[in-house]
């Protein structure tokens, strides 16, 4: 066989027959396939798809060579057309969730390891010094003390429910870092949430908001697809998040604490709360849940602030938000993004 | 010129070579290799690129390079053109070095 006799395409997702083949081809791979993808790249001989990658945003995901076909460099024709399109695309920093014994492969490809979970899963970037880039950074922000507690948050947006929080950690301890999860997937752009947070906790002394960056629970890499069935992904997922947290991002700011406020609705954030309070404590970080902040006998939340938007019902949304966000959600950008929200039917 | 902003060359099939040139915080030239035939061709891989490095007078930066087996001119071409990009240039001086 023919190294060139292999020809690589886009695939024309929104075409049903082309999607349903790229689909049997990874169900004959045991690989799943996610929604989320944006860009599907497929490798055929002939009529007959032999490998197939996509992209989203900057995660490589759904990437699969047809067994027959292995050892002759295809993935390496993958993942380099996935490569350049992200390229195209504006994304550099790219990351590959996999299976920990694809190391090696992936290695050889120019991505390095970022941290893997037993015979779970594998996170790599295509940068040697992302992650390590991103640690030395947080570093400079380290702030000594005895008691040095964290919080992340979505923020999406800032409510009296997220300052509530915030107040309490800062209260009880020495100083709160807070990380404002990083992902382009909310309804509020990531830099609006930042910037909601750092205003409407400026008057607290011993704050620091950080960006979360591509290392705390961003939905990008959210992985799926090449987990067993039955496996429960978000399990998965999230105790990859928290390992990645507690042994790294914690002890880079010497952080001994992680507040989170408790989860009354969403199944996944509570899933996340629960697996919190096995993986950190046997780190040495203490996980403190706070009772959420409520407002005529009912829990506030960002997804009720939504609901409010969506309602246009502004006097009720003046008694759950901080000034500062009120006057955003007013402002011509806020006016925009409430647009938005009422078009869109997305949970985030 | 300074480089500002990430800029990618290549691909990663065999002969060719993947290279990345991206900002540094720090002075200085910090370049990465890793290479089929690293042991035999290493150094010289790092001095080609480094030489189209200085032609273009960039002064700091990261630099990855995942080869795979690629020639000297391959290097050159997949240097000068990462650099073009990272340094956001779309007039190509091809005259460099001559």
């Amino acid at each position: 066989m023919d190294y060139m006799n292999y020809k690589e395409r886009r695939a024309l997702m929104h075409m049903k027959s082309e999607k349903e083949e790229v689909l049997r081809f990874l169900d004959g791979q045991g690989i799943g396939f996610e929604e989320d993808v944006e860009y599907t790249m497929v490798l055929e001989e002939g009529e007959k798809v032999v490998g197939t990658g996509s992209l989203n945003r900057n995660v490589l995901k759904c990437i699969a060579v047809d067994g027959e076909h292995r050892s002759m460099g295809l993935m390496n024709r993958i993942v380099g057309h996935l490569i350049q399109e992200a390229y195209q695309r504006g994304e550099t920093h790219l990351f590959v969730y996999t299976k920990p014994s694809n190391e090696v492969l992936f290695t050889q490809l120019g991505f390095h390891k970022i941290i893997s979970l037993h015979d779970e899963v594998l996170l790599l970037e295509n940068s040697g010094d992302g992650f390590s880039d991103y640690l030395k950074a947080l570093g400079g922000c380290k702030v000594e003390g005895e008691r040095i507690a964290s919080i992340v948050v979505n923020c999406n947006p800032f409510t009296k429910g997220h300052r509530h929080l915030i107040e309490k950690a800062a209260v009880e301890n020495d100083w709160l870092h807070v990380f404002v999860v990083w992902e382009g997937k909310s309804l509020f752009p990531s830099d609006v949430r930042h910037a909601l947070v750092e205003e409407g906790t400026k008057d607290i002394r011993n704050v620091t908001v950080h960006r979360g960056k591509d290392y705390i629970i961003s939905a990008a890499t959210f992985p799926s697809y090449f987990l067993k069935e039955g496996q429960d992904a978000v399990e998965i997922h999230g105790k990859l998040d928290l390992c990645l947290f507690a042994a790294f991002i914690a002890p880079a700011l010497g952080i001994t604490r992680r507040y989170v406020g408790e989860e009354p609705y969403c199944p996944v954030t509570k899933k996340y709360n629960e697996i919190m309070k096995e993986i950190l404590p046997a780190y040495g970080i203490e996980v403190c849940e706070i009772p959420r902040l409520s407002a005529d006998g009912d829990a506030i939340s960002a997804s009720k602030v939504r609901r409010l938007i969506r309602r246009d019902d502004y006097m009720s949304l003046w008694r759950i938000v901080p000034e500062t966000t009120y006057r955003f959600l007013l402002s011509e950008e806020g006016r925009k993004i409430a647009a938005t929200i009422k078009e869109s039917q997305s949970r985030h | 010129m300074d480089i500002v902003k990430t800029g990618i060359a290549g691909t990663l099939e065999s002969s060719d070579l993947m290279v990345t040139i991206k900002e540094s915080g720090e002075d200085g030239i910090h370049l990465e290799l890793k290479s089929t035939v690293q042991q035999q061709f290493g150094e010289e891989i790092k001095e080609v690129a480094l030489a189209v490095l200085r032609q273009y007078g960039v002064k700091r930066c990261k630099v990855s390079i995942e080869d795979k087996g690629a020639l000297d001119c391959t290097v050159i071409a997949r240097v000068r053109t990462a650099v073009s990009r990272a340094c956001g240039n779309v007039k190509y001086n091809w005259e460099v070095g001559r």
